[in-house]
């Protein structure tokens, strides 16, 4: 973050000048916190506090976080291995139909629901897919692979992931100042060497957050290892956390994974505090230089796009060419249909304002505590500033099955029925969910907001509600249509709290999809999982188009 | 938010006849039953059982549907005291000690009927049988040309051979699955199923899914039951589809009911638990729910049913022997799986 | 009258004290020069409220200012960059001088007109130049009416010409708003053409020179 010239301002102002807008993030902060140690505290109380902890766990359980462990370092190496690969190319073929949206679709994949894609994936590579009827036809013989098991979870994994990493590392490329690119091809240097020399350096500092933020996501990764795992066979915590729950009704063993989790999780967050995850959620303006590759080097790249390119896209055309088929006017006229569809749409905008307005809040009060013209040089500021990035961070630490298990231990004391807790445990996940993002596009922007305009709006009185209008809005409606549309995704597409709380009564989209596809029921599982599918790339690339516009200004 | 949703979809699609009799619905007392998915389904045997319940007692029978039989039990346990539901429909002899254990389930009340055909003794005063069947792979003949005839010769088949079943801890296949094998190998089960961990392709959590993957063409056979070829020849008429008859025998389910002891429609609940040995009831469960009903009735097995296989030798466990095992060999049979 | 009593600053962690003294007279303008890193813009930072003083007291019409936020302060400041909301059009970056909550959309021509920006008033300010971006913000300057002003060396960078436009510009604000004007400037002739006297930081002190 570059703070504008001149030394730091240690502005005579005293707290209660930033107190408007610190104190509302910060009690968002606090409330989050709260509510996670309640719900620890309900599973605590119900699991009966005399065991000791960790007691229920077995050897098999360490196998159980070893596999985890190997699977997500496995899943982020590979993801990152991808990421760079395309972004490498992609920064030096800047110019070539559909690139733009191609970038755009990539990024997509952060807020793909991962049901959707699964499907989309053994629709292609599964034993009867695509490729392996192609295989049949071409070669007499079927795949030699399994889509169900460890290979099956580290191509999702590294197919969302990778993809996700693209537009950062894409980003970091791009914005290499063009003397130093003018510099390397006065000296005449290969593409290896250029990209050992300007192009690594550009994207290490981005490597370690993207790789904590990969690891984490592989980690606690649900919906994937449920369907792909071949379960049980390849378990990660968060999957045995709801066997432990659904399937053998065991809540002493579902509290000590948990916390086992929360551990390891909580401990992985703190290291990271120099986490940042996403940069540039999209692309900055293409620099504008030509930049002559050598054959060889321009013959990997296109072969890296395009076989990027098909990898990612052909699992979404499958989903669209089995979806076309389905019954729509008899799928959408279904009662059950009707229901999720309403529910995940309302459920999915609430939490997309909701999500909003607290990454706004804690990202207003993050700013306070790190400008140094603001609160950020006082003693304590620094350490307030990452206890509140910690909360914005806990979904990443924390089960969603436990949040959800807490919310269903707490509903049944609490008036107000299943259907009314089962909303808010949704929406509190689904907050907890897009936060990381959110306060990773709100806060740099705000914080460069702050860097620059603070000297002028103050000593031109600029404050409170007219500031925000005059200043901050301007500058960050694009930032806040890209994260209405990253939480309303998000949300659309999760299958974690509602693994639980799903039932006839109450359901979603993805969990309606879910069931779908438990029951023999394809073609209508197709046709939602196309619904899904359009619905999320609708919102998404068309905030992506706007957000575009919006960097230059600031 | 259900309230809401369903306001609003009357608001965008009309008041449709579903929406505004789940609106005057409300004034008859209502039966909630939990159960399996496909039970539930739309071509399961819940919309039959709904209308020729509702026929006779002047309420509104609601399934709820979970993705397993056991799940259904879990969602009893989950929510305490506050379960909607009256009736759990679909739980199996191998599960009833456990469920019993709950001490969340009443007595029936219901004599048991002299016309009861189910291949154990009953005597049971809380749980109530409503049909049966035998566990099963079954197979897609125009595509395996030689099916196994036996655990031994499934083993035999090597690794490339296929199966897709369900996991015990949520399924009551699953679970019949493992005591099965257990039944034929007793200690040596666990190497058994270490020896066909390969052929796994996955563990789903209940019957449908496994299924539904099997006829997406996921895997060559599926754990399924003697009698699931009858849908594929009755419904779809389509023969190719078999049950793998294996010469160790194969072991039986009988499938069960018991009323939630929190509900508040007991006399209901207890018309319901009547109702599912009737013949109306047992009726529907051969062309619906694809296994044997309980009782002989009147009308007897559908035509089709003559052609499946009927195992020469059954196996079933006493429940109570299953309960002092189950825990120990689901833990043996993950230990075998995670090699 | 500003006046500038034995103010003392440091930087935090730095020994080195700068000291500041002085006096200036409405209408008046004074130049203040300096090598880099003298304490020039330390002083403006002093006055427009963005450091606080060690000690002394800072006045002006003998009220003592230095306890006040920038925004209550008697002054108008303009830095080098970053003086305008490029998002804004020049007409609303100069309605940002007015007291709060008035409109006077003649005042703003006005002010706009004087700096040779008249008809520019709907562009938005990051589609002006430099120069025309540094103009709309003296506008401002004209119209929030505070008794002195500061530049920052707001006019280094600018192409002559502009410059020697917009310096009469200054020195007229002084003269006809009876305005006193404090410049940090490197120019030699920048100050000779409108400053009334020069002020140099030499060893951390403020020197009056001749001009």
């Amino acid at each position: 973050m570059a703070y504008s010239t001149g030394a730091p301002f240690l502005l005579h102002l005293t707290l209660s000048r930033f107190l408007p807008s610190a104190l509302p993030g910060l009690t968002c902060a606090a409330l989050l916190l709260a509510l996670v140690c309640t719900l620890l505290w309900q599973i605590a109380g119900l699991s009966g506090g005399e065991a000791t902890l960790f007691a229920s766990l077995g050897g098999r359980d360490w196998a159980l976080l070893r596999f985890t462990f190997f699977q997500a370092a496995l899943s982020t190496i590979l993801a990152l291995t991808v990421g760079l690969a395309l972004a490498w190319a992609l920064s030096h073929q800047r110019r070539f139909f559909g690139r733009s949206l191609l970038v755009a679709l990539f990024s997509s994949a952060l807020v793909m629901p991962t049901l959707v894609v699964v499907l989309g994936l053994i629709t292609v590579l599964g034993r009867r897919g695509w490729l392996a009827s192609g295989s049949e036809t071409l070669f007499g013989v079927g795949l030699p692979f399994s889509i169900y098991g460890l290979g099956g979870i580290l191509l999702a994994h590294a197919y969302l992931n990778g993809s996700f990493c693209v537009q950062t590392l894409l980003g970091r490329l791009e914005a290499i100042p063009a003397e130093r690119r003018k510099l390397v091809r006065s000296l005449g240097l290969s593409a290896w060497q250029r990209f050992r020399l300007i192009e690594w350096p550009a994207v290490r500092g981005s490597i370690a957050p993207l790789a904590t933020t990969i690891f984490l996501l592989c980690f606690t990764s649900f919906a994937i290892v449920l369907l792909l795992g071949g379960s049980p066979r390849y378990n990660t915590l968060e999957v045995a956390i709801f066997e432990a729950v659904k399937l053998d009704f065991d809540l002493a063993r579902a509290l000590d994974l948990a916390l086992l989790q929360l551990l390891v999780c909580a401990v992985l967050v703190t290291l990271s505090s120099r986490f940042r995850v996403v940069d540039t959620v999209v692309a900055t303006n293409p620099w504008r230089f030509a930049w002559p590759d050598s054959r060889a080097a321009r013959a990997l790249q296109w072969s890296l796009i395009t076989f990027g390119a098909a990898v990612f896209v052909t699992p979404l055309l499958a989903i669209v060419v089995d979806g076309i088929g389905a019954d729509f006017t008899r799928l959408v006229q279904e009662r059950s249909f009707q229901q999720a569809l309403i529910t995940s749409l309302l459920l999915a905008s609430l939490s997309a304002l909701l999500a909003t307005g607290v990454a706004l809040l804690l990202a207003a009060a993050r700013r306070d505590l790190v400008l140094p013209n603001r609160l950020g040089a006082r003693k304590g500021a620094s350490a307030v500033a990452s206890l509140l990035s910690f909360s914005a961070l806990l979904y990443l630490a924390f089960p969603a099955l436990v949040l959800s298990l807490g919310f269903f231990l707490l509903a049944r004391q609490l008036p107000g029925g299943l259907t009314l807790w089962a909303s808010v445990a949704l929406l509190v996940a689904n907050l907890l969910m897009a936060l990381p993002f959110a306060l990773a596009i709100f806060g740099p922007a705000l914080e460069k907001i702050g860097a620059r305009h603070d000297q002028l709006a103050f000593s031109l009185g600029l404050s409170g509600w007219q500031r925000w209008r005059l200043v901050e809005w301007p500058l960050l409606r694009h930032d806040v249509g890209m994260v209405l549309a990253l939480s309303f995704c998000l949300s659309l597409g999760d299958l974690g709290v509602i693994a639980l709380f799903g039932s006839q009564d109450f359901a979603t989209l993805p969990w309606y999809l879910y069931q779908k596809m438990g029951s023999y029921r394809t073609d209508d599982a197709a046709g939602v999982a196309l619904i899904m599918l359009v619905l999320t790339l609708t919102v998404y690339l068309w905030a992506a188009r706007f957000q575009r516009g919006g960097y230059a200004q600031r | 938010m259900t309230k809401l949703s369903t306001l609003l979809s009357a608001a965008l699609f009309g008041a449709t006849a579903l929406t505004a009799s789940a609106v005057f619905a409300a004034d008859k007392p209502e039966l909630t039953v939990y159960t399996y998915d496909s039970f539930a389904a739309d071509w399961g045997p819940a919309p039959k059982v709904k209308e020729a319940f509702e026929k006779e007692c002047d309420c509104t029978l609601t399934f709820v549907a979970t993705d397993s039989a056991i799940g259904a039990l879990r969602k009893v346990q989950l929510e305490g005291a506050d379960t909607k539901a009256d009736v759990v429909l679909g739980l199996d002899t191998n599960i009833t000690e456990a469920a019993r254990a709950t001490g969340l389930f009443a007595e029936h009340g219901v004599e048991t009927p002299d016309n009861l055909s189910i291949p154990v003794e009953w005597t049971d005063k809380t749980f109530l049988p409503f049909d049966y069947a035998y566990f099963s792979f079954v197979y897609d003949s125009t595509k395996v040309k030689d099916a196994p005839g036996s655990f031994e010769e499934l083993k035999a088949k090597g690794d490339d051979f296929k199966i897709v079943i369900q996991d015990p801890r949520s399924s009551t296949p699953g679970l019949g699955l493992l005591l099965w094998v257990h039944s034929v190998y007793g200690d040596k089960a666990a190497d058994y199923w270490k020896s066909i961990q390969p052929n796994i392709v996955t563990v789903t959590k209940g019957w449908s899914e496994a299924y539904g993957l099997f006829l997406k063409g996921e895997a060559d056979m599926v754990l399924s039951y003697t009698t699931s070829p009858a849908y594929h020849l009755i419904a779809e008429e389509k023969d190719q589809y078999k049950a793998a008859a294996f010469e160790e025998g194969h072991y039986a389910q009988v499938e069960v009911s018991a009323i939630v002891k929190s509900t508040k429609n007991m006399d209901l609940a207890k018309q319901f638990m009547a109702f599912t040995l009737s013949d109306t009831f047992q009726d529907i469960i051969p062309t619906t729910n694809w296994t044997y009903p309980a009782t002989k009735t009147a009308a007897g097995l559908p035509k089709g049913f003559e052609t499946l296989h009927v195992p020469s030798k059954t196996l079933l466990l006493e429940g109570t022997a299953v309960e002092e095992k189950r825990k120990g060999l689901i833990d043996d049979w993950l230990a075998a799986l995670n090699q | 009258m500003l006046s500038v009593e034995n103010v003392r600053f440091a930087h935090e962690g730095s020994e080195e004290e700068y000291h500041f003294h002085l006096t200036a007279k409405p209408g008046e303008v004074i130049a203040l020069m300096g090598a880099s890193g003298s304490g020039k813009s330390t002083l403006l930072d002093l006055l427009s409220g963005f450091l606080m003083p060690l000690s002394g007291q800072m006045l002006w019409e003998g009220k003592a200012f230095q306890n006040k936020p920038p925004e209550q302060r008697p002054c108008t400041i303009l830095f080098q960059r970053d003086n305008v909301f490029g998002h804004l059009s020049a007409n609303a970056n100069v309605a940002l001088g007015l007291p709060k909550g008035k409109h006077d959309p003649d005042r703003i021509e006005k002010a706009l007109e004087q700096v040779g920006m008249a008809g520019k008033g709907e562009q938005k300010a990051q589609t002006l130049s430099g120069g025309q971006q540094q103009r709309v913000a003296l506008a401002r300057s004209l119209v929030r009416e505070q008794p002195f002003l500061l530049l920052d060396e707001p006019f280094t960078g600018l192409d002559d010409d502009t410059r020697h436009r917009m310096l009469p510009l200054v020195k007229a604000m002084a003269e006809d708003h009876r305005r006193c004007v404090l410049m940090v400037t490197h120019d030699r002739q920048d100050a000779q053409m409108i400053a009334d006297r020069l002020m140099v930081m030499d060893n951390h002190r403020l020197v009056e020179h001749s001009l």
